[in-house]
């Protein structure tokens, strides 16, 4: 009687002491969305992954009407930018002429819920606050996003202790394996907006482009029966998958799905072999699946396991095998006429 | 009187005559031939000289001479002079215990700078020397011819790894060969239709390889770009 009392006792000390912990981890990351939101900072950063290391500079900073501004630049090789007005983003790249989208969503090696609300990932997400260290010279704050189910990845934030900002990222797998990590290499916080966002403020971003709305939302003839829990549509259309420059252009039915910190696309297409072995590739943490059943080839893109990817192919089914056929082919009768 | 012997057989090793009358170190170096005494002197101070020098060879036989003298009393006089220097050759080697080079190095190494007094007085060691040379030149030709043939082995032996696969080579379009026939006809055939049969696998590999890098780039990077897109329900 009195060791089940103790034992009670311990278990719910440790509770609360877990509680507070994620607590703590929590106010940490909310920490850390407001400084991205409202900080002016420069920083330099470098995403190592494949064994590659890619150098980047990111500027932030508040301008005018209380503007957002936001630069993301690779410095290595070919230019591809990323610039931000408020909700204007513009993508500058060596592949086609630059656009800009009007969207919440930046797709930087810096995942964009990280200015959000972290609370839409408590679902599918643990924070655990670990502990200090020191990194860039810095006292940094420990917090890991763990994934509640052996289906995602992890995230590992050290976060500085003056400002919040991010100083250094781990993408790891469930078991401990690093994928990716993004190490800060400077970091400047300044009252006043930098130079360079100044100039940027004046400058006239891409023209904005209009998406095409006719291929969107279609009702699929096809859908997934299984994906992790949490994982909600994005979008879906249908449009022609670029065979890198071999003029071969694919039509596939596409759906994007996301759990707010990753997201995954499923491409579905009839393909003429009956049959091909599932082949993948990763790039970082982001991993590539694809595969043909029965006739059907399904792929899979996503910063997550292969076993993940895997089973989401292996989980698509046509509504109905024959509508499904029926209805691809229309669609590719269609994009022919035009 | 010896302490002046001494003295002088002391100065004849320094290569100097112990007076200027030449018949008193030529009287000297007979009474020395004779009286064991005086022959151990000598020996005894070459010997400090070369410790004093350095000069001392790794191991020291002292009774050099008198062993090889020995090995000659033994021998029975054969008139056939070459067999002759060989057996005794032979026999030095194995009184001494020493390769017969070695010998033969060692002996000159005993009679050092005065050898040319030596040599005109002793005729023994002369006689010794003379049959030490050939038997030293022998031993050295005898090392080179084994030489010789272990190089030529090794030759032989380094060749036919890069001979064979010439050979493979140039054997397979000469299909009448000289063997028997359903061994020779039908072998290099199997030969170069699997070598085309491994080619075009490959060349198979390399281009599915290709494709699926280029299928599995196309989805990345569309992936990309939906992402960039964003979302369109909302």
């Amino acid at each position: 009687m009195k060791f089940s009392a103790l034992f009670l006792l311990l278990v719910s000390l440790n509770a609360s002491a877990l509680a507070a912990e994620s607590e703590s981890a929590k106010l940490w990351l909310e920490q850390l969305s407001k400084s991205l939101r409202e900080l002016n900072f420069t920083t330099s950063f470098v995403v190592v992954k494949n064994n590659q290391a890619e150098p980047y500079h990111w500027l932030h900073g508040i301008g005018e009407n209380s503007q957002e501004l936001e630069i993301f630049s690779r410095l290595n090789g070919p230019r591809r930018d990323i610039l931000r007005q408020g909700d204007i983003v513009s993508y500058i790249e060596p592949e086609q002429e630059s656009y800009s989208i009007i969207s919440n969503h930046v797709q930087s090696p810096i995942p964009t819920i990280f200015r959000g609300d972290f609370s839409e990932l408590e679902d599918n997400y643990r924070f655990i606050s670990v502990g200090r260290s020191r990194v860039l010279g810095r006292v940094a704050q420990l917090v890991r996003i763990v994934a509640k189910d052996k289906y995602r990845f992890s995230y590992w934030l050290w976060l500085d202790q003056e400002t919040g900002l991010l100083l250094k990222m781990a993408i790891l797998t469930r078991q401990g394996l690093l994928l990716e990590q993004i190490q800060f290499t400077h970091i400047e916080v300044s009252e006043q907006l930098s130079e360079s966002l100044v100039q940027f403020q004046s400058t006239e971003l891409p023209e904005i482009i209009k998406l095409n709305n006719q291929l969107k939302n279609r009702v699929l003839a096809w859908k997934v029966d299984w994906l992790p829990q949490g994982f909600a549509v994005i979008k879906s259309n249908q449009h022609n998958l670029n065979s890198h420059n071999q003029g071969e252009n694919k039509a596939v039915e596409f759906m994007l799905f996301s759990d707010g910190l990753v997201e995954i696309s499923i491409y579905v297409n009839l393909s003429q072999e009956n049959f091909r072995a599932p082949e993948y590739a990763s790039d970082g943490a982001t991993m590539v699946f694809n595969h043909i059943v029965q006739g059907i080839e399904v792929g899979i893109v996503g910063d997550i396991p292969l076993a993940t990817a895997k089973k989401i192919a292996e989980s698509i089914v046509p509504a109905t095998r024959d509508n499904a056929i029926n209805n691809v082919q229309r669609s590719v009768r269609e994009q022919q006429d035009d | 009187m010896s302490e002046i012997k001494s003295e002088s057989i002391s100065s004849l090793v320094d290569n100097y005559s112990p007076s200027t009358d030449d018949s008193v170190s030529a009287h000297l170096i007979d009474n020395m031939i004779k009286d064991e005494h005086l022959s151990s002197t000598w020996q005894n101070y070459h010997l400090i000289g070369d410790v004093l020098r350095d000069e001392v060879p790794q191991s020291l036989q002292f009774d050099l001479s008198k062993t090889i003298a020995d090995a000659i009393a033994q021998e029975t006089t054969i008139l056939s002079p070459k067999s002759s220097i060989q057996t005794s050759a032979q026999a030095i080697a194995k009184k001494t215990n020493l390769p017969s080079e070695d010998a033969f190095v060692q002996n000159t190494k005993t009679m050092p700078s005065t050898n040319a007094v030596i040599d005109a007085t002793n005729r023994f060691k002369a006689r010794v020397s003379s049959f030490v040379k050939p038997m030293g030149q022998v031993a050295i030709a005898a090392s080179a011819a084994a030489l010789m043939i272990v190089g030529v082995q090794h030759n032989v032996a380094e060749n036919p790894s890069s001979i064979t696969p010439s050979q493979v080579v140039q054997t397979m379009p000469l299909t009448g060969y000289a063997n028997p026939v359903s061994f020779s006809l039908q072998s290099p055939q199997n030969e170069s239709s699997k070598l085309q049969n491994q080619k075009a696998l490959n060349e198979q590999l390399v281009a599915e390889r290709v494709a699926q890098q280029r299928r599995l780039h196309a989805l990345l990077k569309d992936h990309n770009q939906q992402v960039k897109l964003g979302s369109n329900i909302k």
